[in-house]
């Protein structure tokens, strides 16, 4: 399972690289966009997971079964929250460059 | 102790209210300047509380270190601190008489408080993941200032510097999730104990690691091959704000660097990292300078030699790979990032009344200050002989310690390579004082009025002169500050409490 997690992030990580590289800014929104998804998912394999571990509350479990690592699904809401805002400011931001400008490609911008 | 909390929470208060006071620019610019003094003075006591009575911490959210969020106090936090913030309040005096109403609309001075809020949190912080959170609000931040009034050149300048920030901000978290993956922690001093006992694949998948740190905080510095981003966004920031983001910005990335790198990451075969900072460090000022030479604006000029000069901070973060010259060259960068933070937000704070003395940008249509401005010439030139590295300024000694640590691990390239800076700095600042200041110009008098601007700068000014004549007490400090961090056992200690075996 986490091969084929490492491959799809690969893959994502990849995609968002050659759509940054594009000449036009709304490629790079989405390649930001495809970035921070790649680095969701690449946070919840690092905190590792199984079927049959429970939510980490205390006392809901008997002490057999292990529990999940409450931290990186923290963290992930943390960068869910903050990208959501970045990403926000990414479209508006280049919204108004092509109000300015007339164009979305960084080359024509001067 | 729990006001630790308060260079994150004053500002963070501050904000708010001064968005509810949006429309009073009168009660904004006293609240600004008075929430900016009380927090000044706050972080000098605690800079002289920790400095007798060592590392002071936090821990919120009701569980301990190291699951609980560390806040953390040593000696380089409380630097960073006061250099942040006496910076800070000297730009917001400097800004009450140059920013515009429409500025202030658009809030600015929330905005600037955002700014604040989130570099005092990464430099109090004592945790990895929320250094991210205070990079990221520190950035959100900037992205208000520099856009602020949005004129054309400020939304398109602000949009690349936020594609390229929030690219560094993703690896940022892939870095701190594969951190916690290998490490098991993320807490600075759990990590710092527990990745000096790795050993074989652990320690080089660990370092392998923090090569994606580095390139997130070299981003943020600006250092080579990653600084693109800067000569083009920081003129655009609005005069006075500039001397703030200029001043401290970057060294959030040059102390990020010595805070992960030297007191973070000591798994086997971490000097890797270093060297690579040693090396890059070389090019960086070099570059730099280059590129400060052959540019016509001010603020240009300024931006680039910011490149150069967050060389000579990073070249004494790579020196700490020699074990034997560490901790001098540590302090050598400490000392240096003291110094360069008052000289640079001067020298921006002096490039915003010439702007206004002489009613342009352009460097080749400037001239006749000196007669026009005597007062902004004395302050030019110390701040500009100070950058240059010339004796009596902090300048000097900055680079004299750094190069003695340098020339004591024997690496002979990147010294010459920071003399030659050196010199063409020097050259650079004259071409400035020599088509600013000399030539006569078409205005019979100031274009603006300009001399409250002066107070502000006068006191960063006197700064530089005052840490040049008495070097001995802020070279003790940071020499202390450099032992806090090459030897972490008293921080591990403060934050984790006694060696559990």
């Amino acid at each position: 399972m986490e091969l084929v997690m490492a491959a799809v992030i690969g893959v994502m990580f990849a995609a968002g690289t050659s759509m940054i590289l594009r000449p036009s800014l709304i490629w790079v929104v989405m390649g930001f966009g495809m970035y921070s998804n790649a680095t969701n998912l690449l946070l919840i394999v690092c905190g590792g997971y199984a079927p049959d571990w429970d939510a980490p509350f205390v006392g809901t479990s008997a002490a057999q079964t292990p529990l999940m690592d409450p931290l990186p699904p923290d963290i992930i809401l943390t960068a869910i929250v903050i990208s959501f805002a970045v990403g926000a400011l990414l479209l508006t931001l280049s919204y108004c460059v092509y109000l300015d400008h007339g164009t979305d490609d960084p080359e024509g911008l001067t | 102790m729990r006001v630790l909390i308060l260079p994150v929470l004053v500002p963070f208060l501050t904000a708010i209210l001064l968005a509810l006071l949006t429309g009073k620019p009168a009660a904004q610019k006293a609240l600004a300047v008075a929430s900016g003094i009380g927090l000044t003075a706050f972080v000098f006591w605690l800079l002289r509380l920790v400095d007798q009575q060592g590392i002071q911490t936090m821990v919120v959210g009701g569980w301990e270190a190291p699951w609980g969020v560390a806040f953390v106090a040593d000696r380089l936090a409380c630097i960073m601190l006061c250099l942040s913030m006496t910076v800070g309040t000297l730009v917001t005096i400097y800004t009450i008489w140059t920013v515009e109403p429409r500025q202030q609309e658009y809030f600015f001075y929330p905005l600037l408080q955002v700014l604040l809020l989130g570099v005092n949190w990464s430099f109090i912080t004592g945790d990895l993941f929320n250094l991210f959170v205070g990079y990221e609000v520190m950035l959100l931040g900037s992205y208000g200032v520099m856009m602020v009034g949005a004129t054309k050149a400020q939304v398109r300048e602000t949009m690349r510097y936020l594609a390229i920030n929030s690219i560094g901000s993703t690896l940022f978290v892939v870095g701190c999730g594969l951190v916690y993956t290998t490490v098991g922690t993320l807490n600075l001093a759990d990590l710092s104990e527990r990745t000096a006992r790795l050993g074989g694949e652990q320690a080089a998948l660990v370092t392998a690691v923090s090569m994606l740190l580095l390139v997130v905080f070299a981003l943020k510095a600006g250092t080579f091959p990653l600084f693109s981003w800067l000569p083009d966004s920081y003129p655009v920031v609005p005069v006075g704000v500039s001397g703030y983001v200029a001043g401290v910005l970057t060294k959030v990335g040059v102390y990020s660097l010595l805070r992960v790198f030297v007191l973070v990451f000591r798994q086997p075969g971490h000097e890797l990292a270093l060297q690579v900072i040693l090396v890059l460090s070389g090019f960086t000022m070099l570059l730099g300078v280059l590129g400060a030479m052959c540019q016509w604006d001010v603020r240009r000029i300024l931006s680039w030699h910011i490149i150069s000069q967050v060389g000579y901070m990073v070249m004494g973060v790579g020196l700490a790979s020699n074990a034997s010259v560490a901790t001098a060259a540590i302090a050598a960068t400490i000392f240096y990032v003291m110094h360069h933070i008052i000289v640079k937000s001067s020298l921006f704070l002096i490039g915003g009344i010439v702007e206004r003395v002489s009613g342009t940008q352009e460097l080749k249509r400037m001239g006749g200050v000196l007669d026009l401005a005597p007062g902004v010439a004395g302050l030019f030139l110390v701040s500009a002989m100070s950058l240059a590295g010339m004796p009596p300024f902090s300048g000097f000694l900055s680079k004299l310690v750094l190069l003695r640590a340098g020339l004591g691990g024997g690496h002979y390239v990147v010294v010459g390579i920071s003399l030659v800076t050196s010199f063409l700095t020097l050259y650079s600042m004259g071409k400035i004082w020599t088509y600013v200041f000399w030539g006569r110009s078409e205005l019979a008098a100031p274009a603006a009025p300009y001399r409250a601007l002066m107070v502000p700068t006068a006191v960063l000014v006197a700064m530089t002169i005052g840490i040049g004549f008495a070097a001995q007490p802020f070279l003790r400090l940071a020499a202390d500050a450099a032992t806090d961090i090459t030897d972490p056992r008293a921080y591990v200690t403060a934050v984790l409490g006694e060696p559990r075996r």
